[in-house]
């Protein structure tokens, strides 16, 4: 069993640095836990008192939205870590947690890791420096995010085709960093994609004619003898002009 | 040239822009040297006094007095180039040898000629005596919209037509009216001015548009402006913001005026 999960723990990005030895050490303090579908892992505004990691099962992770419906934020699945800010910071939770099949995970309560960090400064350091690699990495492309979005509302969307070719390098892909720059990427294409599809509609200003109303209120107005009369008037006029004119 | 050109500015439905285009071009004709005439044929709705900074107090005789004859052509006919110094922009034409000839803005005596009619031909007679007495290059008609006896007239003895339409659907339907009328009267010139165009749109793409489907040149695409709707007719537009689009638009339809032979 603590093998198991020795194997998983090493699959998240908070122990993924940690020697084997540290590894089973954090394994034999954490706990299983099986869920139906359904059942709530967590609750929004609950206090956060433990950490988990998804063995088996998927989850959604869900909050409100302005008129109080339900808001499905990120599914989460085999590998993941769930609620490990609150491990540090002791937050309340700020979503809930349901699982959208059976599930089964591992909890890693506060007091048992505050355990390891007094027992082991080595793991400490580890989880500190996978706490703050990850923090790195979000803050460069949260400044990405910055510098793209100003392009974007300059009209200029040249960028993703260079930048999407860097991002297909990254091998994180668990990575909620990733995620938010695969749906930053998706809204770009989107937004550019509209707003092309209406330049189009705005070059193609389509201005037809009826050409049967055309021919019919052209027969109308040239039909009567005011027309007619006003046709020869006109054809005299200028030919009288026209004769005065050579004449000068 | 010994002969003044006759140039109807006609627009299927109004709003689109045409008085001012008038005032404008024959302003442009005139800063160019040309000797102008304007005159004022939307009887009904006069408005192109407006521009030259004319009020009921400053008008002498109308064209409404001419066509009811109570005066000569020729009294109706008054010197920009010697009034109208009040705005930046009219103050350029000081000196120029340009005349209105405008409509009567009295209520009793639009409504008395709207009932009673005009002798079109009198009209006419009208525009050939002005352009003799006062040696005109070009007389410049601001006509009143649709295909009325009277407007027709005014196109059917144009040596050019104008035709100002905006870039929307009732307005090209209308047009193509227009052109076939004055294709079917013989005008020697047809041009074509798009007004107020949605700046977003792709220009060169109407131009393009309007060119196929009347076979006509378009001698410009002049942009909707809030600029020029902010002058709210108090001046020359033109020679105001002589560096602005819509301007620019404009001296391209005026030199397109001034090429023909």
């Amino acid at each position: 069993m603590s093998e198991n999960i020795s194997s998983q723990l090493k699959k998240s990005f908070l122990f993924r640095g940690l020697p084997e030895e540290a590894l089973t050490a954090v394994a034999q303090k954490v706990s299983a836990r099986n869920l139906a579908e359904g059942d709530v892992l967590m609750r929004k505004g609950e206090a956060g008192n433990s950490l988990f990691m998804v063995d088996d099962g998927w989850f959604k992770i869900v909050t409100q939205d302005a008129s109080g419906g339900e808001l499905i934020i990120n599914k989460t699945g085999p590998g993941e870590t769930i609620g490990e800010m609150a491990l540090l910071d002791q937050a309340p939770r700020s979503a809930t947690v349901v699982a959208i099949s059976p599930a089964k995970v591992f909890e890693l309560k506060q007091d048992a890791f505050q355990e390891i960090l007094n027992q082991r400064p080595d793991v400490a350091l580890a989880l500190i420096r996978g706490f703050s690699s990850r923090l790195r990495f979000s803050t460069t492309y949260i400044q990405k995010a910055i510098d793209w979005s100003q392009k974007i509302a300059a009209g200029d969307y040249g960028f993703i085709e260079n930048t999407q070719q860097i991002l297909k390098g990254s091998e994180s892909d668990d990575d909620k960093a990733t995620q938010l720059l695969s749906a930053f990427f998706q809204m770009v294409r989107s937004v550019k994609a509209r707003e092309d599809d209406l330049k189009q509609q705005l070059e193609k200003l389509t201005l037809e004619i009826d050409e049967a109303r055309r021919k019919q209120e052209f027969e109308d107005l040239t039909s009567t003898d005011f027309y007619a009369n006003l046709k020869e008037q006109a054809k005299q006029l200028r030919a009288k002009r026209m004769a005065s004119e050579n004449e000068e | 040239m010994s002969k003044g050109k006759i140039v109807s500015i006609h627009s299927f439905r109004g709003g689109t822009g045409k008085s001012n285009t008038t005032a404008n071009l024959a302003a442009q004709a005139a800063l160019a040297g040309k000797r102008v005439g304007i005159v004022d044929t939307d009887i009904q709705s006069p408005g192109i006094h407006v521009l030259f900074g004319l009020d009921e107090n400053k008008m002498g005789k109308t064209l409404n007095d001419f066509l009811h004859g109570k005066c000569a052509i020729r009294e109706v006919a008054l010197n920009i180039g010697e009034h109208a110094f009040d705005a930046e922009g009219r103050s350029k034409l000081k000196g120029k040898d340009i005349w209105l000839l405008p409509s009567s803005i009295r209520g009793r005596e639009i409504s008395q000629i709207i009932r009673e009619g005009y002798d079109v031909n009198r009209l006419n007679e009208g525009f050939q005596t002005i352009i003799k007495d006062l040696n005109l290059d070009y007389l410049f008609i601001d006509t009143h919209p649709g295909l009325n006896e009277e407007t027709l007239l005014s196109i059917a003895i144009s040596d050019i037509l104008i035709i100002i339409l905006r870039p929307d659907s009732q307005d090209f339907q209308g047009t193509a009216v227009t052109v076939d009328i004055a294709r079917s009267l013989d005008i020697p010139n047809l041009i074509l001015m798009a007004n107020k165009a949605v700046p977003k749109y792709d220009f060169a793409d109407i131009k393009k548009q309007i060119e196929e489907t009347y076979h006509a040149p378009v001698a410009g695409v002049l942009p909707l402006s809030f600029d020029l709707a902010d002058n709210a007719s108090k001046d020359l537009f033109s020679l105001r913001f002589p560096d602005h689009e819509w301007s620019k638009a404009l001296r391209g339809v005026a030199n397109a005026i001034l090429a023909v032979k």
